[in-house]
């Protein structure tokens, strides 16, 4: 029978823990997670049943059929080979108007919301002009487009045009190879082809694309008339002919784009007329033939409008134009005028509350089926799960009011119901957020679902003022433009809205590793247990260091050379991005762009520079043993440390244990939190503020460890806080060494809290008692321990709520526990779908039991 | 030799659509698989030989 928390005493009275829901008291703990999946209606059972997922587990698709598609690949190389000669940005429309003219379209059975990205649902697309190295990788799998030998030939093509070639030439090969090495450094963008967005939603919705085209074309005839005026002045006058290239390249995409939905639409009248058999069916596909008809091409009247014109603009700036991760959207306030349109006003496409939290379920297990076209590197490092979906709610409206309302609601209860990993969910927490939601929060993390994550939201908003103040056009986002931010992807807030959103990841993304970093530093640069190679410049032995400042100055150069090396790549590709990977499409739906006549890549309004130190903690708490036991207590030199470390600690057992046992982050313990404090703000923080990127803003660290802790933990050789070489490295931004933080949950707060300064957002994994939280006081501690998480100003905190039991019972018989879903970094993930390596770092995780000090830290209302 | 015009599934596109050409069409078929049916449409010609694929597809 499930497991229920002992009572306590608490201020006086002793207090009992009785399930929230009596019925759990018949079902065992290794099965809870497969009791509480309630998809809302008939039909959403049914989709979810037959959801087409693409989840990776080790780099490979979990189930049997996923491959890459062909057709977005050969129709992008026939209109580049058809357009030389053409401005590039025109190039780049064609391009994207051909895969939109000519490609298959998709209408599955059952479905509402319609639409897909390659010629098959099983399908995915793959991206020749952005990495070359990226579709080599598939064209040796089983998920190779057919006909290998044609994709072969358009990789080849386009080795030379690849962001890939324009950008590897600015570099000292020597350089690269460290990068590729993955362990100091995430490879550069351009070798991998990953990338990010938020795209502006809001114009597509709100005026359609027919508007687009009239801005666009107003703007062509301003121009004109302008160039036009005398006495002609080339100085002001030849500004205008980019500008025309770009809103010619806007106007001939917006319109693919219409034609492509349209013959969506066409393809549902078809059935409907001449296929269907189900009169219902035949009258909805009737309804969602009018309705792509409509949309995107005119402004949204209803939800279903909003719904199917969002799902198409996903497409496009995802998977279609360009591949990016994320999801990035502030889903509740987008649809909120819609909802009540529909639901509450009934003019327009009338419905129940219940219809549209079905309509969530549905739009949830459309991104479940989405394929994403990544390298074999990057399916890795996100075991479990197919890409990073990350849709934020809840948070201040521009005027500083509670921004949740009853869309809030339909979503977190939709999440709640149809239980799936995809797409993940981030909650802006303030204080003023309305207690009813914040139920429905609590009841996603209290299933398991490890989302929503929680994000400070003052934070956000003066992180949004800060970065704004650096814009070098001088249109940073305002007092209220502020409010409006969403995760870009697993943790780092930017603006969203209608203008200054990022547009790719070249503002922010990628990985450094400061464990990684560590060994080297020990080692003059050189990685001895991995690549057996220099890694960064020489900056001395270990044995030299006489001083403990000695090793910081070290750290703090190896450090800064990779931070300025993967900038460096980032912005390179960003300038090239202006020149030849234009995304004509954005433009036309930002209205920076659309005013200014620039592309979406070339144009920063808002700059947004972030970059993910991950595995910080293993090198701080490195720091921190070595301090106390070389520096502070002479216990040790630093000649045995590095013999027992290149022995991985072989014949040093006892060593080991003292290294082990130096204090650890996450315990409030004063000697390791002003050490570490330090770290992350005068290092991995102070040093990469010190850096300027394309935008003209600062870079700050977004510690979002996703999967790559298991990867760089395993490319690590033995560090001085204990670890064995090869074992898995901290599992986020700032959380605790797994396993390490053993004083309770406020304790692990008390040190999250001291860093402060010159951080943008830190992930910090938190696993808390799951027969607490189930309990009747589950919610109000969860609601104090968030107030007081809030008023020590920490910026993240996430949460996993799964017994050990259960993952243990997993890890036996997998085929039992297909809705069993953890946390793993920065995304969910089905349990049986990560490896036993990554298993493992889940279980060793210490689930936080509140004790009654913890109780009265958070002053819980028991 | 069997044009895409003279199959059942194809639909030709109307005068009115964004994307009208003359002889232009959809080609519509339906796919059964193990989780599932679902529709694909690709434009095509009316005087374009038939792909053996498609043939095999739209039976």
């Amino acid at each position: 029978m499930v497991t229920t928390a002992e009572a306590i005493d608490y201020k006086g009275k002793k207090v009992e823990f009785p399930l929230e829901y009596a019925a759990e008291n018949e079902i065992p703990d290794e099965e809870l997670h497969e009791h509480l999946a309630k998809p809302s209606t008939e039909r959403t059972k049914r989709l979810k049943a037959r959801c087409r997922w693409k989840h990776a587990s080790a780099g490979e698709f979990v189930e049997k059929g996923v491959c890459a598609g062909i057709e977005r690949m050969r129709l992008l190389t026939e209109a580049h080979k058809a357009s030389e000669g053409k401005p590039e940005v025109m190039r780049r429309a064609l391009g994207l108007a051909n895969i939109l003219n000519k490609c298959t379209v998709v209408l599955q059975d059952d479905e509402f919301i319609i639409g897909y990205h390659a010629e098959d649902p099983n399908m995915f697309p793959l991206y020749p002009e952005l990495a070359y190295m990226a579709v080599a990788d598939y064209l040796i799998t089983d998920y190779a487009p057919q006909p290998v030998e044609e994709a072969r030939e358009i990789m080849d093509y386009w080795v030379p045009y690849s962001m890939q070639s324009k950008c590897e030439h600015y570099f000292d090969p020597e350089d690269l190879q460290r990068m590729y090495q993955v362990s100091t450094m995430e490879a550069p963008g351009f070798a991998t082809g990953y990338n990010s967005i938020v795209p502006p939603y809001e114009t597509v919705l709100e005026d359609g694309l027919l508007k687009r085209i009239e801005l666009a074309e107003a703007n062509i005839q301003m121009a004109k008339d302008k160039m036009a005026e005398m006495p002609w002045d080339a100085t002001k006058g030849l500004a205008w002919l980019d500008k025309i290239d770009n809103w010619e390249a806007m106007i001939l995409v917006d319109k693919a784009v219409i034609a492509w939905a349209r013959r969506h639409a066409r393809l549902c009248k078809i059935v409907a007329e001449n296929f269907e058999t189900d009169p219902k069916r035949k009258e909805e596909l009737l309804e969602i033939a009018d309705i792509n008809q409509r949309v995107p091409a005119e402004p949204c009247k209803g939800l279903k409008d909003a719904f199917q014109a969002k799902w198409y603009t996903y497409l496009l700036c995802h998977a279609i134009d360009r591949y990016a991760s994320g999801m990035a959207h502030k889903e509740d306030t987008l649809l909120w005028p819609y909802y009540q349109n529909s639901v509450i006003d009934k003019s327009f496409q009338p419905m129940t509350h219940a219809d549209v939290v079905e309509m969530v379920e549905m739009e949830r297990l459309k991104v479940s089926e989405h394929g994403a076209g990544k390298s074999r590197a990057y399916r890795e490092i996100f075991p479990g799960s197919n890409d990073l979906f990350i849709i934020s709610l809840g948070g201040t409206l521009p005027d500083g009011s509670d921004a949740c309302n009853d869309m809030t609601d339909a979503i977190l209860e939709a999440t709640r119901n149809i239980r799936t990993t995809e797409p993940s969910l981030m909650f802006r927490y303030s204080k003023k957020g309305r207690s009813k939601t914040k139920e429905l929060v609590f009841g996603c993390i209290r299933d398991g679902l490890g989302y929503p994550s929680i994000k400070h939201d003052e934070i956000g908003v003066q992180q949004m003022k800060e970065y704004g103040k650096f814009s070098t056009e001088g249109k940073g986002a305002t007092d209220e433009e502020a409010h409006n931010w969403v995760n870009v992807l697993c943790m780092s807030p930017g603006i969203h809205g209608r203008r200054k959103t990022q547009k790719t990841r070249s503002e922010g993304g990628g990985s450094i590793f400061p464990a990684k970093i560590m060994e080297v530093t020990l080692n003059d640069g050189y990685d001895w247990s991995y690549a057996d190679m220099q890694l960064g410049p020489k900056t001395g032995n270990a044995e030299d260091f006489n001083t403990f400042e000695k090793l910081w100055e070290a750290f703090k150069v190896q450090y800064q050379y990779a931070a300025s090396l993967v900038i460096r790549c980032k912005d390179t590709l960003r300038y090239f991005e202006g020149k030849f990977l234009q995304m004509p499409f954005v433009s036309s739906i930002d209205d920076g762009c659309m005013e200014l006549g620039r592309d979406a890549c070339e144009l920063s309004e808002q700059p947004n520079g972030w970059h993910n130190p991950i595995t910080t903690i293993v090198a701080a708490n490195s720091l921190v043993a070595i301090k106390k036991l070389i520096y502070d207590e002479k216990k040790y030199t630093m000649k045995q440390l590095m013999d027992a470390l290149k022995a991985n600690w072989d014949g040093f057992e006892e060593m080991r244990k003292d290294f082990k046992n130096a204090p650890k982050w996450g315990n409030d313990d004063e000697y390791a939190d002003a050490i570490i404090k330090d770290f992350y703000e005068d290092i991995i923080g102070g040093e990469m503020r010190k850096i300027t990127n394309y935008s003209g803003g600062p870079v700050l660290p977004v510690g979002q460890a996703v999967g790559l802790y298991m990867e760089i933990g395993s490319r690590t050789g033995p560090t001085p806080d204990g670890r064995y070489g090869g074992e898995a490295a901290d599992d986020g931004g700032i959380s605790p060494y797994m396993g390490t933080d053993t004083k309770g949950p406020t304790a692990v707060l008390r040190s999250v809290s001291r860093v402060q300064k010159n951080q943008k957002a830190n992930l910090l994994n938190q696993r808390l008692s799951l027969p607490i939280m189930r309990s009747q006081h589950g919610f109000n501690v969860w609601h104090a321990y968030m107030d007081t998480w809030h008023d020590l100003n920490i910026d993240h905190v996430q949460f996993n709520v799964v017994s050990t039991a259960e993952m243990k019972a997993a890890q036996k018989e997998p085929e039992k526990h297909q809705d069993l879903i953890v946390r793993v970094a920065g995304f969910s993930a089905r349990f049986v779908d990560i490896p036993t390596y990554g298993q493992n770092t889940i279980i060793a995780r210490n689930e936080q039991e509140f004790g009654a000090e913890d109780y009265e830290f958070i002053d819980a209302d028991l | 030799m069997t044009t895409y015009g003279e199959h059942k599934n194809f639909f030709a596109i109307p005068e009115d659509a964004d994307d009208f050409e003359p002889g232009k069409g959809d080609f519509v078929v339906q796919v059964r698989d193990e989780k599932g049916t679902y529709w694909l449409s690709k434009p095509v010609f009316a005087d374009q030989e038939i792909t053996a694929e498609d043939l095999q597809l739209s039976k």
